[in-house]
């Protein structure tokens, strides 16, 4: 009896290993030794998102309103994502939701789960990062079917009353192969279309004709992930801002409030939560509701509340880096002494190291893969051209 | 871009060309320089079309001795698309060499039903109904009779052709279909009859197989073709199909009745012109005795079929005495309908000669072989004396001349089976006499021996080496191009075991096993959830597929199907079917996901193309073998073994393999996709489709099966898509969705293109 129950364990625990197919991505080098997978290939492949992303300076939509719609049907409980394509898609949701409010501290999001062929709301558009992850992880069931038609329904009435400045956006994760749907999905994609609703998709299984077609009509992207890794990535690929729609509104001022931090120990009650706080919180400027976090709107009197911070983080996106140009390590090239040295961000030895060298086409610095990432993704700013910078100054 | 093979300058429309695309027209280059005939198979959707149109035009421009192409297609919608592409290619043209020595005129030609702008008749549904209309109104004794009687009705479009269009050619370019349609409406001439004179003066036509193929309609349409033509069967895989079926008559008891009506109605009419005109009668008795053969300048609209046999086979002799009275020829069809009848009435199968039938024929019915050649020729010739317009009442007497005259005219290649009941529902007597042909290349030997260069071209004409042996001829050229992909867009997988290990086959001894059945099930359940939108999938005959769904719906496997996708079942009713071809279209547009119960030698969905998101995964189920025990298929056989020294097991599984492959590839149509709209600045959008297929039957693992299959889909079945069992295939499917799924690098797909320069590059090296 006990060795019946174990059985399907064992299979289990066999096909875990089976389905990865691990051994297939290691290489053997000269010596004969094993190496998981080729080092330079997948910088190459980290950083082709990179120079796809990066073009000529443009407007972008530094204000968002994204809309995720997760799907939790039948098809989300699948097992060939580790432990379930449910459970992946919400680990890298969180990841991208704190990303998200990161980078864009403007911007709003809202979650609408689809199953058992309705779409219901998770949480309101809002901008607190962790009140989204906690209301996602208490969510957390697969059933039924999906209907991208609900979903999409569902989020047009959601960004119905955004300001016209904002930039609407849904993405939808989308484990299902299939949507069942009460009326026509292609009446809503017209519909979403003229409403400015931007609209992407992430797929976990296959190519799907309808989410090619929903997200070519409103201008989105369509991706679909190969694995748990590539998910995140391409997940996190819609956190840059996006640039601006050719029709958006022109240029105008938007009102906001720089609340200042009430003194710790103050004693208040709170808009947000409507109940007692002591200490922390931020006072509005116009009517001095206290409130817990910024960025958001103040609840009794509908002002924008940022601090400065968030504006400053929001600016690099206006004003990016450049990318870095791969400089190819030619083997003639190789000992000599131009070539030789170190990253100029971490001063590892960039020959032989197994990175890339890549070179800042302003300051004309190397630096290695790391740095590169570290720079374009955290950092924001050329250690390269800061210098130069101050040496001119000075 | 303009390039120059073997100094041919040669006009592609196109700023980038495949390499299989180049090395097709090399070689066919070499064929035409040959003046002889081809054989190429080159992978669908590779842009055949364009290629075979281009090489060909610029070759004529460069030889203006050549008279002109002929391409000939299976659908009118081939037709159309052909057409497209020679009006894209004759604007390049125009523009590379200006529009004086570009001046080419290509025209469509189909039947009436599809050129007809008559308000009226053109609203007939059939094709039969259309002519018979037509012939109403432009019989020459109509609008004989018009001039004097204004109340009978003419066509005004044909009048006006007919005072004005007959002599003035078309302005050159080129003409669909369409084209030609708004074109007569703004001249107010016919553009049927139009089409048909300016095939006399057109360098490019397009037509239908039949219009080479079948003696009946050739001999009206292509008479006056010169030799220097080149011929191009596109598609060309099922030739053999055609041809066999332009020669072959079947009979059955509702033919007979309504010959006999016919026959009633013809007496009616004879003695009605006795008393009224019988010297029109005696004109035609005059006429007979000096032969068939001065009937030959008949008005273009009086004639509407010609004899059935081939052109060399027709007697240019008298038509003998007992038939020669109207009265006379009325009696000999009376007797021999009632022979036919007598034959039908038996409850053995029959099998025969045609020797050996006309002998019975003639001892038993007093008809003799003489008489049977002529009856054709005869009944035409009565038809038009008894100024009979409704010729649409008159087929089934027609059928039946058709089948006396093939059997008076040919004694090799053909046999009559008289079968009682369908063999397979032997309850229900359904007499059938068939005439069958079973010699392919004498409908096609006329076309060999009358043109200079035939190309014949596909997808699939594996193995190529048959297709000399079915049609007798001998061609200069026989080459199998592959591909150069840009990725792996085609999976074909070897499915042999189910998911209990056990293998899976429609073998008739292993079908009816419920293991089986169920493997199949489970099979087609993994898939449609792992594969998105359309899934399409073969049996093998109408019956396994009834047999098998209703188990599927017995064992609950269905109900778990619809749960993942909506299920459509291809039926014998053509307008049944079409809705449900429809609605499965539908259900694929808008992400409900569908799957498509078909049979692989189905008629009705037979030509529809399964491409993109409608078919991403085509199953086959079992290997369509014919129905072995088919008299006709054995006839066949025994006449190809006899004859043409090919084994009745190479011909079976060829003929299986390749049916199943043609229903598999439906969905390759676009694997290149080209939008020549896009190639706009030098950047080509590759839109590459892609699909899976898989085999279920441990039979495609066998070595004499698989090497069947095209080497371009050969060389894309690796090593470890035999011999799977369905969790393996699950797992296939899943990883080759993804990696699909991911966007194709254009710096790739440059690679299998070739621009200018390339080939400039190419044809500096001189060992290319």
């Amino acid at each position: 009896m006990e060795e019946e129950d174990k059985a399907p364990d064992m299979e289990a625990w066999e096909r875990a290993y089976a389905d990865d197919r691990s051994w297939e991505s290691l290489i053997e080098d000269e010596s004969g030794l094993l190496k998981a997978g080729d080092d330079v290939q997948q910088q190459r492949q980290h950083r082709r998102r990179l120079i796809q992303a990066s073009g000529p300076r443009i407007q972008r939509g530094i204000i968002r309103y994204l809309c995720l719609i997760l799907d939790f049907s039948r098809a989300a409980g699948e097992i060939d994502f580790r432990p379930s394509r449910m459970a992946v898609v919400a680990k890298a949701v969180e990841d991208f939701v704190r990303e998200y409010f990161d980078q864009n501290p403007l911007s709003q999001l809202g979650i609408i789960v689809m199953k058992n062929g309705i779409a219901s709301v998770v949480t309101e558009l809002s901008g607190s990062p962790e009140a989204h992850i906690r209301a996602l992880k208490s969510n957390l069931e697969s059933f039924g079917e999906a209907s991208l038609q609900n979903g999409l329904e569902l989020a047009h009435t959601y960004v119905q009353h955004i300001p016209s400045y904002g930039h609407r956006e849904v993405v939808i994760v989308f484990s299902a192969l299939s949507t069942c749907d009460p009326g026509n999905i292609l009446e809503t994609v017209k519909k979403c279309k003229a409403a400015r609703m931007k609209c992407s998709v992430v797929g976990l299984t296959a190519e799907i004709y309808i989410c090619k077609h929903i997200s070519q009509e409103t201008g989105g992207s369509y991706a679909v992930a190969m694995n748990e890794g590539h998910l995140k990535e391409i997940l996190l690929e819609h956190v840059p801002p996006p640039a601006a729609m050719p029709d958006a509104s022109s240029a105008s001022l938007v009102r906001m409030g720089f609340p200042q931090r009430g003194s710790e120990g103050a004693v208040a009650i709170c808009a947000c939560h409507k109940e007692l706080k002591i200490g922390g919180g931020y006072i509005c400027p116009r009517c001095r509701a206290r409130v817990c976090e910024l960025p958001t709107e103040c609840s009794l009197c509908g002002l924008a509340l940022v601090s400065s911070a968030h504006l400053a983080r929001s600016y690099h996106h206006l004003f990016p880096i450049p990318t870095f140009d791969e400089l190819l390590v030619d083997a003639s090239l190789r000992g000599k002494s131009s070539f030789a040295g170190s990253c100029f961000g971490c001063r590892i030895q960039l020959s032989g190291s197994g990175s890339l060298r890549l070179r800042c086409p302003r300051c004309k610095r190397d630096f290695c893969f790391d740095c590169d990432v570290y720079i374009h993704e955290s950092l924001h700013n050329c250690p390269g051209c800061e210098t130069l910078q101050e040496e001119a100054v000075t | 871009m303009k390039f120059v093979i073997e100094g041919l300058t040669v006009y592609f429309p196109y700023e980038f060309i495949y390499r299989e695309q180049y090395a097709y027209m090399v070689e066919l280059k070499h064929a035409l320089d040959a003046r002889g005939h081809c054989l190429l198979e080159m992978p669908t959707g590779t842009g055949k079309t364009i290629t075979l149109l281009s090489l060909i035009t610029s070759y004529q421009l460069a030889n203006p001795s050549l008279a002109k192409l002929i391409y000939c297609t299976r659908t009118v919608h081939e037709m159309e698309k052909v057409l497209d592409e020679l009006r894209r290619l004759h604007l390049y043209q125009e523009k590379e060499i200006g529009s004086s020595r570009a001046k080419i005129l290509a025209l469509g030609l189909s039947s009436r039903k599809n050129l007809c702008i008559h308000p009226v008749v053109s609203g007939e549904t059939s094709r039969e109904s259309v002519d018979a209309g037509c012939r109403k109104l432009t019989a020459s004794w109509v609008r004989a009779a018009a001039e004097t009687n204004l109340d009978i009705e003419t066509c005004s479009f044909y009048q006006g052709y007919e005072k004005q269009g007959s002599e003035q050619p078309l302005p050159p370019g080129v003409y669909t279909l369409h084209d030609l349609r708004v074109y007569g409406r703004q001249r107010g001439w016919c553009p049927y009859f139009l089409a048909r004179q300016m095939i006399q003066f057109a360098n490019v036509v397009v037509y239908n197989y039949q219009y080479l193929l079948d003696p009946k309609v050739s001999g009206i349409i292509s008479k006056e073709m010169q030799k220097e033509c080149i011929v191009v069967f596109d598609e060309a895989h099922n030739i053999d199909n055609v041809c066999i079926e332009a020669l072959s008559v079947n009979l059955r008891q509702n033919n007979l009745d309504g010959a006999s009506r016919n026959i009633h109605k013809l007496n009616q009419i004879i003695s009605r012109f006795k008393e009224t005109d019988a010297n029109r009668l005696r004109q035609e008795y005059n006429r007979l005795v000096e032969g068939l053969a001065q009937q030959g300048n008949l008005h273009g609209s009086d004639n509407w079929l010609a004899n059935p046999v081939l052109p060399e086979d027709i007697l240019r002799e008298a038509v003998p005495g007992n038939i020669r009275r109207a009265e006379h020829f009325v009696a000999f069809l009376q007797r021999a309908v009632q022979y036919l009848r007598e034959r039908l009435d038996t409850d053995t199968v029959v099998k025969e000669g045609p020797v050996s039938f006309t002998t019975t024929m003639s001892t038993a019915a007093g008809l003799d072989q003489k008489a049977l050649k002529f009856c054709y020729d005869r009944l035409h010739s009565l038809l038009l004396t008894l100024e009979v317009t409704e010729i649409d009442e008159f087929l089934h007497v027609q059928t039946v001349c058709n089948f006396l005259t093939l059997v008076g005219t040919y004694t090799r290649g053909f046999s009559i089976i008289i079968e009682p009941y369908d063999e397979r529902m032997p309850h229900i007597p359904d007499p059938v006499l068939q005439l069958s042909c079973l010699d392919a290349s004498l409908a096609i030997k006329p076309v060999f021996d009358r043109f200079q260069s035939v190309v014949i071209t596909s997808g699939t004409l594996s193995p190529i080496d048959l297709y000399p042996r079915l049609l007798n001829f001998n061609p200069v050229i026989i080459h199998s191009f592959t591909m150069t992909l840009t990725r792996d867009c085609l999976c074909p997988m070897i499915l042999a075991r189910g998911s209990d290990q056990l293998p899976v086959s429609s073998k008739f001894d292993m079908r009816s096993d419920p293991g089986v059945v169920r493997n199949y099930g489970r099979l087609l359940l993994e898939m449609v959830a792992t594969v998105p939108d359309g899934v399409v999938c073969f049996f093998v005959s109408y019956s396994y597929m009834d047999g098998i769904i209703n188990s599927w719906n017995e064992m609950g496997i269905l109900q778990e199907v619809m749960q993942h996708k909506l299920v459509f079942i291809e039926t014998q009713d053509y307008v049944e079917t079409t809705l449900a071809l429809e609605n499965f279209r539908q259900a694929c547009d808008c992400g409900r996901g569908a799957v498509f119960f078909s049979v692989a030698r189905g008629k009705v969905a037979e030509g529809i193309d399964f491409d993109r998101h409608y078919g991403r995964l085509v199953i086959m189920f079992g290997v369509p073998f014919q129905y072995t025990l088919s008299k006709i298929l054995n006839a066949r056989l025994e006449y190809l073994r006899d004859t043409f020294q090919i084994k009745e097991g190479d011909f079976l599984t060829f003929d299986a393999v390749a049916s199943s492959l043609r229903s598999v590839l439906r969905l390759f149509v676009y694997l290149y996709q080209r939008q020549a709209a896009q190639c706009v600045g030098r950047v080509i959008r590759s839109k590459a489709d892609y699909g899976m297929m898989i085999f279920a039957d441990k039979r495609y693992n066998l070595p004499n099966k698989r090497n069947k299959l095209p080497q371009w889909i050969q060389s894309q079945l690796r090593e470890e898509h035999l011999n799977l069992s369905t969790d393996m295939a699950v797992h296939i499917a899943r990883e080759f969705l993804r990696r699909m799924a991911q966007p194709s690098d254009p710096q790739v797909s440059k690679s299998t293109l070739l621009s200018q320069e390339d080939l400039e590059k190419m044809a500096a090296m001189p060992n290319f």
